[in-house]
């Protein structure tokens, strides 16, 4: 009970202004928001009705299905942003004469709007007009229907997701990688480490920091993307691409406030569930590295 | 700095090219929305405003609405100016996307007070969700109502309150088809199931495309689906009841169960792109032959006719069931007009309407636009303009009183996620079995959020 004693150094309600703004726009929300999720509402009257929201909501046919479809989408692109983001940012903090160009190159997909960037790809993977079975078509092969086809639409929403997050990956594995101090490197490489060593055991441990930030904030975006999957399918064709996001819309669109707002909490601790510990062994596997 | 230079270069010309792919799709939607239109046509309006005065009594307002592409047409626009040129107000229209996007839209703005003066939206049991007191004037006491038809103004009064005024004539959910591939082969206007798909087998081995599927575009998926009411009706006459209740099932009632089981007899039948097909391909797909059915709300034969070479060259029939003497048509009420009940312009509203259902305005819409069916407006004949697939093949389907309305202006209730599962069957992802237990599922939500008592 130091602390008490200690006079702090500012008035305490240096931190009002703050706080005021953090439970009105972040406390209150989430409160309320409990609060409604058991009712039965509709902007002028809630109706209280317990567990019922719940209950209705786990009993959705498209519930288990969209739950594993989040979870695949939010492990696919985390993974694939992960791995992929991590040979690039090797590649461009390599020896290369055009680094500058393509760096930008890599980062232009980040400047797009999500929408555009959907729309767009669902054109180009139209089944039969879309540039992508043009080219495929004109090599000879048969048209894909990549949204269209349940077993293929979620991957290419995937790979469309993975082009345009990639490159908040790349630059943070760079800004990692180049605060790595070069003298491991002189030393490895006069006691004979190969490159590949090298990457190995001096790059991968050292750029872990940077790694787990990526793994945190792409699987939480991937376990509450929304914009691109509404922009491309629609959580379709039929249910192959719902996930809980678009699951909750739907059910916001149809008027049903109580049950969205149900599903919104379910998602809220679904994502707090995987992101903590998740959290927390990254920052253990961290410490046990640098320690 | 060099590199600076190169990659702003480079990043512009890539969102551009971006933008332009974006803007080459949804070209063919938003090209014809005239919302630029009526916005030149306000401000000349308003400059010469002075000189004019007299009878245009609602110069300088300018009223705001809100509909999809197809109400905002040509015979809309038409009869907009001809009440500018009249009573002085002018238009400002806001385009809504339709579907479930749109319901949303509308949703969210109707609980946020932030409505257009009027809109055009869905009677029935769509109407119903909407909670339309809510947001909605009560227009029972205007002089308009006593023109519309009964079967109208039960799809758009609540509690006795009257909201909506039609904005167009009646519809069905039916099969448009192109006539010339008929000529062709030879073929007859099929009275059963079993005969369409006879027709469908002898279009494909002819190398055609029988039947044309929008799956990028899922509400128009549902008029196979919900065109072929008539023949649950016909040997269930009490299904909508029963169903409103919670008595009849779609899994149980073996005609009910049909309706999603004729998807699957189609999917060999339908179009290579089918599962991103939109609707606006559809016009174009039908008008030149691409394919020959097209299981569709005649609202879009006006638009059909806009790329036709020849009118003629359309037809209609309603959705086929087993018995040849009992072919009839699932009939649609026309959206409506709902006018918002906090607007400032309820007077120049109700003069615009008032206008809107004059023989006048009616021709002119009628024949500038077309019709999508027979008119609720009492007494009022279609022009002789408008084409032989309503004049004709829909209007044989009122005169032999072989019509019924769809279901959903007989139950308040819809399953919500109609449009995903008719799609899916329709692809071929789902069997109708499946998918019509599960539609009983959706229903049931439906119920109990209005607060029937489904067990």
């Amino acid at each position: 009970m130091k602390t008490k004693k200690e006079r702090s150094l500012y008035p305490v309600w240096f931190v009002l202004p703050s706080l005021i703004i953090f439970v009105i726009f972040f406390l209150w929300p989430i409160i309320s928001s409990l609060y409604y999720s058991l009712t039965v509402w509709n902007f002028d009257t809630a109706k209280f009705c317990g567990l019922d929201n719940y209950k209705l909501f786990f009993s959705e046919h498209s519930m288990s299905s969209s739950v594993v479809h989040t979870l695949i989408y939010a492990f696919g692109t985390s993974a694939l942003k992960v791995v992929l983001a991590f040979f690039i940012a090797i590649f461009l903090t390599s020896a290369i004469k055009t680094k500058g160009f393509i760096r930008s190159a890599v980062f232009f997909p980040n400047l797009v709007s999500m929408m555009a960037v959907g729309l767009a790809f669902s054109y180009m993977m139209h089944p039969t007009k879309g540039l992508l079975n043009v080219v495929i078509q004109a090599f000879g092969g048969t048209a894909i229907d990549f949204l269209g086809n349940p077993s293929t639409a979620l991957i290419s929403i995937i790979m469309t997701d993975v082009w345009k997050g990639l490159s908040i990956s790349v630059v943070i594995y760079i800004a990692g990688i180049q605060s790595i101090d070069k003298t491991y490197y002189e030393a490895a490489s006069i006691d004979g480490a190969t490159g590949w060593q090298q990457l190995k055991h001096i790059t991968l441990p050292l750029v872990a920091p940077s790694q787990n930030s990526i793994i945190i904030l792409s699987l939480i975006g991937g376990l509450r993307s929304f914009d691109l999957i509404w922009a491309m399918t629609g959580g379709g064709p039929g249910f192959s691409t719902d996930v809980l996001a678009s699951v909750i819309y739907k059910q916001y669109a149809a008027g049903f406030y109580g049950l969205s707002t149900a599903g919104n909490v379910v998602m809220l601790i679904l994502i707090s569930v995987i992101a903590f510990p998740l959290q927390h062994f990254l920052n253990k596997r961290e410490e046990a590295i640098q320690g | 700095m060099k590199k600076k230079v190169v990659s702003l270069v480079l990043a512009g010309a890539m969102t551009l090219s971006l933008a332009l792919t974006g803007c080459g799709g949804g070209g063919s939607d938003s090209g014809d929305a005239p919302a630029s239109d009526s916005g030149s046509g306000s401000e000349e309006a308003s400059d010469s405003g002075d000189s004019e005065g007299g009878d245009k009594q609602f110069e300088g307002i300018t009223l705001k609405w809100w509909g999809g592409n197809a109400e905002n047409n040509a015979g809309t626009q038409a009869v907009m100016e001809a009440a500018t040129e009249k009573l002085g107000m002018e238009f400002e229209v806001e385009v809504n996307p339709g579907g479930s996007e749109g319901d949303n839209i509308l949703k969210t703005r109707m609980a946020s007070g932030d409505l257009p003066d009027f809109l055009v939206y869905n009677s029935g049991s769509k109407l119903h969700d909407l909670n339309p007191s809510r947001g909605f004037l009560d227009i029972s006491d205007w002089d308009i109502i006593d023109k519309f038809d009964d079967a109208f103004l039960s799809s758009v009064t609540i509690d006795d309150a009257v909201y909506g005024a039609p904005q167009s004539s009646t519809q069905a959910g039916a099969v448009i088809y192109y006539k010339p591939d008929y000529e062709e082969l030879g073929l007859e206007v099929p009275h059963t199931w079993d005969e369409f798909l006879d027709n469908c087998k002898a279009l494909a081995d002819a190398g055609k495309t029988p039947v044309y599927f929008t799956g990028g575009e899922t509400w128009a998926t549902q008029v196979l689906f919900l065109g072929d009411y008539y023949n649950i009706a016909a040997k269930n006459p009490d299904f909508a009841d029963d169903y409103t209740n919670g008595k009849a099932k779609y899994a149980d009632v073996p005609e009910a169960t049909r309706s999603w089981t004729k998807y699957e007899d189609l999917v060999d039948y339908l179009n290579a792109d089918k599962s991103a097909a939109t609707v606006t391909d559809g016009n174009f797909a039908i008008a030149t032959g691409e394919a020959t059915h097209w299981f569709i709300l005649t609202q879009q034969l006006p638009l059909i006719l806009e790329n036709a070479d020849n009118p003629d060259d359309i037809g209609v029939f309603g959705v086929p069931g087993e018995d040849a003497d009992d072919h009839g048509l699932t009939v649609w009420e026309p959206m409506s007009w709902y006018v918002n009940k906090d607007s400032e312009n309820i007077e120049a509203i109700k003069a615009f309407f008032e206008f809107y259902y004059s023989e006048e305005a009616l021709d002119l819409y009628f024949e500038t636009y077309g019709a999508n069916g027979p008119s609720c407006v009492k007494g009022y004949e279609l022009p002789e303009s408008v084409c032989n697939a309503v004049r004709v093949d829909m209007q044989q389907y009122f005169d032999d009183g072989k019509t019924v309305p769809a279901l959903e202006y007989q139950s308040p209730i819809k399953g919500t996620t109609c449009e995903q599962m008719t799609t899916a069957v329709g692809l071929g992802q789902m069997s109708g079995e499946e998918a019509a237990a599960m539609y009983d599922d959706d229903c049931k939500k439906s119920a109990v959020q209005l607060g029937y008592d489904w067990e």
